[in-house]
């Protein structure tokens, strides 16, 4: 099978490895191979973070420079430092949602600051947070990101029930296919 | 059999409890840390502990192969340094049972002070090293180590990397075995290295290296065919397989880096043309190839670091590059794009007391008409005090460094230095730091942070839960010791004042222990709803300080620059509330149900 590569970014303590963990326990359901190449320690405290997911006949555990299909930025500022990993081609798939670095006197960009930095680029954009204030529980932002990704056709080798059945509890399956309903509306666009 | 979604260090831990592992002990560190949590969380009949250091790891699992038992010892790159005392011996008297170091190094340094390729540790010490590529072989080839061990009683290193130990994939596994346990059997004149039998020793080790010389054949492999050799080490394998694709090529799979595999690797140069090595950071197997082609009248184009990056870790561009250009296709380097996003550092918890220490501390030396020291860092989470606003680590080498480093900052300057180490890092290897300032009287003040945890690791357990850290500096000979919660400002920044003004005075060490737990570790105890911080907009004047100097990540500027709170990040510490001069800052909400307790027991 062909190769699928998924940078996701964000900044520790979003909960990316449980995103990975989710991916990869999707595509283990499809019996397809994946290496999911996770950020641990130090650099998880409240730093920039990204997990490189690898789909279909890999070795290597991570994404070559401009090598990415699909870019994934749980927060948007996290898309423009990993942006190096996209191509002209590639899926570019972001939470309207802007996190201040722990840092005194800096400003991070805005959402608009980023769509304009991005316009040569294939963007979607999602307001996961408002997914997950919908749902009533915060911590359902990523499952919203995930299933708008779904629903967009980024993880088209992998059956739906497959992705519903690694959320845990009800709140993450609601986001999932609220988001995904999103992805369908705009999913003409993408061409994998 | 069963095939399992496992991260590599689960499939290191798992290949272990497979092979009969009887006793597993480690030290925390990135990217190491996996190995043991998971024997602990599964291995419910395998001795597994975390031990004070790497070296009191390495001894253990040592002592418990000596009796015949089948051992592990995990550490990061850096905590082989550590072990190493413990380590060359252990190559001089071999063992009965197994014993297998994971050795986990971390090149590009994400979480670490180098990245020193510790494939050089099998070379000095003349212990075999097995590299895996990814986490199928870490497991394949940890069974492999454990077995190559008992066969040839001796130590086997077993060498990993960030990108094998924190890969998720599927992995293979067999079932759990029954420890391989030790019994008590003595034999001084192998492990008591007085002179007599140390020399006898040298030359046993000799002799079991011939045998490890010739074993290790079977660990390794050649594949496809072709004029051209590519030699791929360890996870270069991994970049090796992806990038040849098609290309007519044969590949040496070395998952024997030292001593790698002198048949199959003449073997495999019969009828090449040219060679390129391809390894990660140093050029261990390029060395071992140059020496056997030279010694076997081998005259051949051989490739190695002048094609493949010495620094950092190994990427799909790097190998793509290299092999393009030995197989003559046209190749550009990818050059990394810089784009202007703001910087985005790694930043310490909401709630982190170590952010409260570092405040208490500028401001209790200021209180003591202290303008200017040196601040002796080390390694924790508190190593983020070097960040601004804090600038409060001006070193931080190695762990327990700060109290050596301190002592060379007063000899030679004059200036009364603070040493600043965490509780974990304190019983590591600050003690005989401590002893020394002691012994030859440095002024200095230690300041101890006591979050009773291996924080930066993942919470593991730390000594200050059973050991009273006071009680150590007062047994050590300290005659100044005290400790101050951080998170009361008044009361700590009096404490470190009046500290300051004493050492000046009488020129000798102090010891303060700001003690206050991991906040991580607190919130783990509270099931209750937390409470919240909240900002009088009415008191507030935006001053600044408590997100420009306190940097709180729930404390967040408004376009008018008064504070607000993030409330998907507050944890309701409270710390925030002495720090605003105004008092604009208070709590809303009732404290949980044990939550002093949490933070302060």
């Amino acid at each position: 099978m062909a190769k699928l590569n998924i940078l996701i970014a964000g900044v520790g303590g979003q909960g990316i490895i449980t995103m990975g963990k989710m991916i990869a326990n999707a595509c283990e359901k499809e019996g397809i191979k994946v290496l999911v190449a996770e950020t641990h320690g130090l650099a998880q405290r409240g730093g920039a973070v990204n997990i490189h997911v690898r789909i279909g006949d890999v070795y290597s555990p991570t994404i070559a420079k401009h090598g990415a299909d699909c870019l994934i930025g749980l927060e948007a500022n996290e898309i423009l430092r990993n942006l190096d990993y996209a191509n002209r081609n590639s899926i570019i798939v972001f939470n309207e949602y802007t996190l201040k670095p722990v840092l005194p006197k800096v400003r991070e960009n805005s959402v608009e600051e980023i769509i304009k930095r991005l316009s040569n680029f294939r963007i979607f954009k999602i307001n996961a947070n408002n997914i997950a204030s919908l749902v009533g529980d915060k911590r359902v932002v990523n499952s919203a990101i995930l299933g708008f990704a779904y629903g967009l056709g980024i993880f088209k080798m992998i059956k739906e029930e497959s992705f519903l059945t690694t959320l845990r509890g009800e709140n993450n399956v609601k986001a999932f296919k609220l988001g995904l309903s999103e992805g369908l509306k705009v999913s003409d666009k993408v061409i994998i | 059999m069963s095939k399992r979604i496992v991260l590599g260090n689960e499939a290191i831990a798992f290949g272990a409890l497979s092979s009969g592992v009887a006793v597993a002990a480690g030290y925390p560190g990135t990217p190491s840390s996996e190995i043991i949590e998971t024997i602990m969380k599964y291995g419910d009949k395998v001795y597994a502990e975390w031990s004070s250091n790497e070296k009191v790891a390495f001894e253990t699992a040592y002592g418990a192969a000596m009796m015949g038992a089948r051992a592990l010892a995990t550490m990061k790159h850096v905590g082989v340094n550590v072990a190493a005392d413990a380590l060359m011996s252990s190559s001089y008297t071999g063992v009965e049972g197994s014993l297998v170091l994971v050795s986990a190094d971390d090149p590009s340094m994400w979480s670490s002070q180098n990245e020193q390729d510790n494939r050089y540790y099998g070379m000095m010490a003349l212990i075999p090293v097995i590299e895996p590529y990814d986490p199928q072989s870490a497991y394949d080839l940890i069974m492999s180590a454990f077995e190559f061990s008992s066969e040839v009683k001796h130590p086997v290193i077993f060498r990993s990397n960030t990108r094998i130990n924190h890969v998720r994939s599927q992995v293979d596994m067999k079932d759990i075995k029954p420890p391989v346990m030790g019994r008590l059997s003595k034999n001084p004149s192998r492990y008591a290295l007085v002179p007599e039998n140390a020399r006898r020793n040298r030359k046993e080790q000799l002799r079991r290296w011939e045998i490890i010389q010739k074993k290790v054949e079977e660990l390794n492999s050649i594949e496809g065919d072709g004029k051209k050799l590519v030699i791929a080490s360890g996870i270069a394998y991994a970049f090796v397989k992806e990038v040849v694709e098609n290309s007519k090529v044969k590949i040496l799979k070395l998952s024997t880096p030292f001593p790698i595999p002198k048949e199959l690797t003449l073997k495999a140069l019969e009828d090449s043309e040219e060679v390129l090595v391809v390894e990660e950071l140093e050029p261990i197997v390029e060395m071992q190839v140059k020496d056997l082609m030279m010694s076997e009248g081998i005259m051949l184009k051989i490739h190695g670091k002048d094609l493949v990056d010495r620094t950092g870790e190994l990427t799909l561009e790097k190998v793509n590059y290299a092999v393009g250009k030995f197989l003559g296709k046209e190749v550009d380097k990818i050059d990394d794009i810089a784009f202007d996003v703001v910087p985005r550092p790694p930043a310490l918890c909401p709630g982190c007391p170590h952010r409260s220490s570092f405040i208490d501390l500028k401001k209790g030396l200021a209180l003591a008409g202290i303008k200017d020291t040196f601040f002796s860092g080390d390694i924790g989470c508190y190593s983020l005090g070097v960040l601004p606003p804090f600038n409060e680590q001006d070193s931080l080498i190695e762990m327990g460094g700060s109290l050596g480093i301190a002592n060379g900052v007063y000899r030679s300057t004059g200036v009364i230095p603070i040493a600043i180490i965490g509780d974990s890092t304190f019983f590591h290897t600050g003690l005989p730091g401590l002893a020394n300032a002691v012994y030859n009287k440095t002024p200095m003040i230690l300041l101890v942070l006591d979050n009773r945890s291996t924080a930066m690791t993942g919470q593991q357990p730390s000594p200050s839960k059973y050991i009273d850290i006071a009680n150590v500096a007062k047994g050590m000979g300290i005659e100044y010791v005290k400790a101050f919660d951080p998170f009361d400002y008044n009361t700590s920044t009096r404490i470190i004042k009046e500290t300051a003004e004493w050492v000046k005075k009488n020129l000798k060490p102090a010891v303060l222990i700001s003690k206050r737990a991991c906040a991580l570790d607190a919130l783990d105890k509270i099931e209750d709803r937390l409470p919240v911080a909240e900002v009088d907009m009415n008191k507030c004047t935006g001053c600044t300080i408590c997100y420009d100097y306190f940097t709180c990540p729930a404390i967040i500027p408004l376009p008018n620059k008064k504070a607000s709170i993030d409330l998907s990040q507050c944890i309701g510490c409270g710390a925030c509330v002495p720090i605003c001069p105004f008092k604009a800052i208070s709590m809303k909400g009732d404290k949980p149900k044990g939550w002093d307790d949490a933070w302060l027991s």
